[in-house]
């Protein structure tokens, strides 16, 4: 095991964002965390990569304790990750986003800024190197983002929602993209979305969260026949019919 | 003994009116999370009110109370019109620099028009008298002063709490873009922060200016000392500044008498061990 | 180490206006003495210079690292205490002084960047500035350091390049740029540093910089400590070039606000932006004082101060730089 999440729980004042959570991440493999908007995707991320600190339970990674460990050590280890909101440093160019993530590894300047120019060439934005992310598309920064996390050489890449906000043709691309990377470079793959549809044509492995807990577990057709995750899902576009 | 329920009662009456200086902070950073440095630059206003209407009008500074309160709101809605609008949605350094700006703008305003030396009321109903109540006596002006403060933080409170306008003003301290859909004005509910805010320390400072000294610098000293009273309270709770207002007025007059040099450093260090070690302040969780 | 000293002496990333400006800057400054004749030209020269120096050394907390440090004349006390004690003590020489005064002000840095940095925004503005009211009033209270009185130092036979005391002002102005384009250098390759970058990655975005393996906590502690380290050594200028320092003089609130500003007006985070700041806020500071603040009504330069600085803020947080660097790609 990779990463291995032992009976995860994350209350904010109260509010039970994660309940008795258990997850197991082999190595090389694509896993895919899905659920309605709310289900607690996020919190878990959190959790993993070091930004909130469980109430309780367990996180290990390579076996190693990793429960509650500040962020930059979470990465230092092996753990990149994307966020959902994208956080881009905007008075850096693109080029020096990436270089910022090679310095997780490397000190010298010359040979961080080498790598990242390799990375922007794997994630076709050599282009866009010397620009301002700022200027860019969202679907350009979201590969920027991308870009920045592989920098720091990861193990496990966490991506929170990558596909959000990108239309069909630029999810094909990003699909491809990823597999393509994660051939090159051996990782494992770690992907919340709550959009059914890009999670299941690229995930060995899917998992399902809702309100908080996880209700099932299987490869994405088993996933999909699971009554309860139907009744989640239908619960949500129920609920979405109303309020539009 | 004597001495010590001597400097308990001003201590008490002194934070009576840190505590109306420290609504005005609280109240504005309640509704649009700016913190306003020019406050105390804005009770050095109040000050010098009373200072002309004592030394150039000849009449008693009692009576500058209502143009200080008036020319506090009128500071305070200019001041967000013209300024604090326009950097509300900038970047916090901008923020801050801009209400720094303010700051050093009345300064040395104060300072351009009175010169710097260092002025105080001598003429008064209340100035220079003393009343004894048993063995306590307590300066006229104080015990007015903290009276007076006490009132009017309570009209302010009322406001807030009871009144149909103070319900927007905490609407929009909730949730601005919620208020702004039930369609109040938030703009104005902005600017009548900065009014009211305005307002009540100009107020104080007028009280005040009874029987403290009056510098143009002197409002540095007390925007600190509002900040460490909104810190100690939790920003943004009204019920907090008063408590915390009476704790700082007793902290500084009891430090103050026994290592009287130092009294203003206190202020400084208890601000920065609040905000480090209960960044809540007292009364939060 | 050969990539140290080009990371030094290299502006080659630079576009060429830049280059051409920094050198014309750098032969003005160096032929200014022989130009110039007037004494009080001369003194509005080395006091941009003195400010300059400061704004570069503010520029990596408040501009690179985007904290609002209010407090930075505590370190320039340091210096100038550190540079005037060890003077009136011991005869300390001034090269000795220099390091000394920077560690002290690194070290007092260090320690209240400790708690300091669990705050934010306002909150870490305000305390800095409580720290450095905290720090004056005790160097006003201590018998030791002279009080409120301040040390005197005593005049030697000029010149001088022990205890560095001159007769002409010229020395004083070469001895200041050389402390000046030290700093610039080290600026220039603190910018390109692994240090830099990942400053600029937490001030940009703290959440992003965590996710790549930067300690934001420790990152800000560190640069605060080399900032108050930079402070001193202007501070130790002062007490050789003034001859003499008490508290209001080096470290009161207003010199923290004037360096802090010279750097916001010129641009925060840039490498020209605090030189581009002291040139224009010095000359006016020098000129609003000589004609406007005569008498005992002071106050009219900061006035303009405040005013440039309330516009800045709403119009462009980004300073002169800022709008250069706008025109630039417009045009």
């Amino acid at each position: 095991m990779l990463l291995e999440v032992k009976n995860l729980v994350k209350e904010f004042g109260g509010v039970v964002a994660n309940a008795d959570i258990s997850l197991g991440l082999e190595r090389g493999k694509i896993f895919g965390l899905i659920g309605p908007n709310g289900a607690g995707k996020t919190t878990l991320f959190n959790c993993i990569a070091g930004y909130y600190k469980p109430t309780r339970g367990n996180i290990f990674f390579e076996g190693k304790d990793i429960t509650g460990w500040p962020a930059h050590r979470v990465t230092k280890v092996g753990i990149a990750r994307t966020f959902q909101s994208m956080k881009i440093m905007p008075n850096l160019t693109v080029e020096e986003n990436v270089m910022v993530g090679a310095f997780c590894r490397i000190s010298n300047r010359l040979v961080a800024r080498r790598d990242a120019q390799e990375i922007l060439k794997l994630l076709n934005l050599a282009e866009e190197a010397n620009v301002l992310p700022t200027e860019l598309p969202i679907a350009t920064q979201k590969r920027i983002e991308l870009a920045r996390a592989l920098a720091t050489r990861p193990k496990l890449l966490m991506l929170d929602e990558i596909a959000a906000g990108l239309n069909p043709l630029e999810i094909k691309e990003i699909v491809q993209t990823l597999l393509r990377i994660k051939e090159e470079r051996g990782l494992t793959l770690f992907l919340t979305e709550h959009v059914m549809e890009f999670i299941m044509t690229i995930s060995e492995v899917v998992t399902v969260m809702a309100a908080g807990r996880k209700i099932a577990e299987g490869s994405p057709e088993e996933v999909a026949r699971e009554e309860k995750v139907v009744e989640a899902y239908l619960g949500e576009r129920y609920a979405k019919g109303k309020s539009d | 003994m004597e001495l010590a329920t001597q400097l308990i009662a001003y201590g008490i009456l002194m934070g009576l009116v840190f505590a109306l200086i420290a609504l005005g902070l609280s109240l504005i950073f309640g509704v649009m999370n700016i913190v306003n440095f020019a406050h105390g630059e804005f009770m050095m206003v109040g000050m010098y009110v009373a200072f002309i209407i004592s030394s150039y009008f000849h009449l008693d500074p009692l009576i500058s109370l209502p143009f200080a309160a008036a020319i506090g709101y009128l500071l305070g809605v200019v001041s967000y019109h013209f300024l604090i609008h326009h950097i509300l949605r900038g970047p916090m350094v901008a923020q801050l620099f801009g209400t720094f700006g303010l700051m050093l703008f009345l300064r040395y305003l104060a300072m351009f028009i009175f010169t710097p030396d260092v002025r105080s009321i001598k003429q008064g109903i209340l100035v220079g008298k003393t009343l004894s109540i048993g063995w306590l006596t307590i300066d006229v002006s104080k015990g007015v002063s903290g009276g007076l403060c006490l009132l009017s933080f309570a009209l302010v409170y009322w406001i807030i709490h009871r009144t149909k306008l103070g319900r927007a003003l905490r609407a929009t301290s909730i949730d601005a873009e919620a208020a702004r859909y039930m369609g109040i004005d938030t703009k104005k509910m902005n600017a009548l922060a900065w009014g009211i805010g305005g307002a009540t320390v100009a107020l104080a400072g007028a009280l005040l200016a009874h029987y403290y000294y009056i510098t143009p610098t002197i409002g540095m000293l007390f925007t600190i000392i509002a900040f460490a009273t909104v810190a100690l309270g939790g920003f943004g709770s009204i019920v907090g500044a008063f408590l915390a207002g009476l704790m700082i007025g007793l902290i500084m007059v009891l430090s103050g008498q026994y290592v009287s040099e130092l009294k203003f450093t206190f202020i400084y260090i208890l601000y920065f061990l609040v905000v480090v070690f209960r960044p809540r302040g007292l009364f939060g969780w | 180490m050969r990539q140290v000293l080009k990371d030094i002496f290299s502006f080659e990333d630079r576009p060429r206006f830049e280059r051409i400006g920094f050198v014309v800057f750098i032969l003005i400054i160096l032929v200014f003495p022989w130009m110039v004749h007037s004494a009080y030209g001369r003194v509005v020269m080395i006091k941009f210079l003195l400010f300059a120096l400061f704004g570069l050394g503010w520029n990596l907390i408040g501009g690179y690292g985007g904290q609002v440090d209010l407090g930075q004349a505590k370190n320039v006390g340091f210096g100038a205490y550190a540079t005037a004690l060890m003077m009136f003590w011991w005869n300390t020489p001034f090269w000795v002084t220099v390091p000394i005064g920077m560690i002290v002000a690194a070290a007092e840095s260090f320690g209240v960047a400790y708690p300091m940095f669990r705050l934010k925004g306002h909150y870490f503005a305000i305390a800095t500035l409580c720290v450095a009211l905290v720090w004056k009033e005790l160097f006003v209270f201590w018998d030791w350091t002279g009080g409120a009185r301040g040390v005197e130092l005593t005049i030697r036979p000029t010149p001088d390049f022990t205890y560095m005391q001159f007769g002409s002002p010229i020395y004083y102005h070469y001895f200041i740029f050389l402390l000046f384009i030290t700093q610039l250098l080290f600026m220039n390759w603190f910018r390109k540093s692994k240090l830099g970058y990942e400053l600029q990655a937490v001030r940009d975005n703290e959440d992003a910089a965590a996710s790549l393996g930067i300690n934001v906590y420790r990152t800000k502690v560190i640069t605060y400590t080399i900032t108050g380290g930079l402070g001193a050594v202007g501070g130790s200028f002062m007490t050789v070039y003034y001859l003499y320092i008490d508290p209001d003089f080096v470290m009161p609130l207003d010199l923290s606000i004037l360096i802090a500003m010279t750097v916001m007006v010129g641009g925060a985070g840039s490498l020209w932006g605090p030189i581009i700041g002291a040139a224009i806020l010095i000359p006016l500071d020098m000129y609003l004082g000589a004609w406007l603040g005569a008498g005992k009504r002071l106050g009219i330069d900061f006035m303009v101060y405040a005013v440039i600085m309330m516009v800045i803020a709403a119009r462009e947080p980004r300073g002169i730089w800022g709008i250069i660097e706008r025109l630039r790609k417009k045009g």
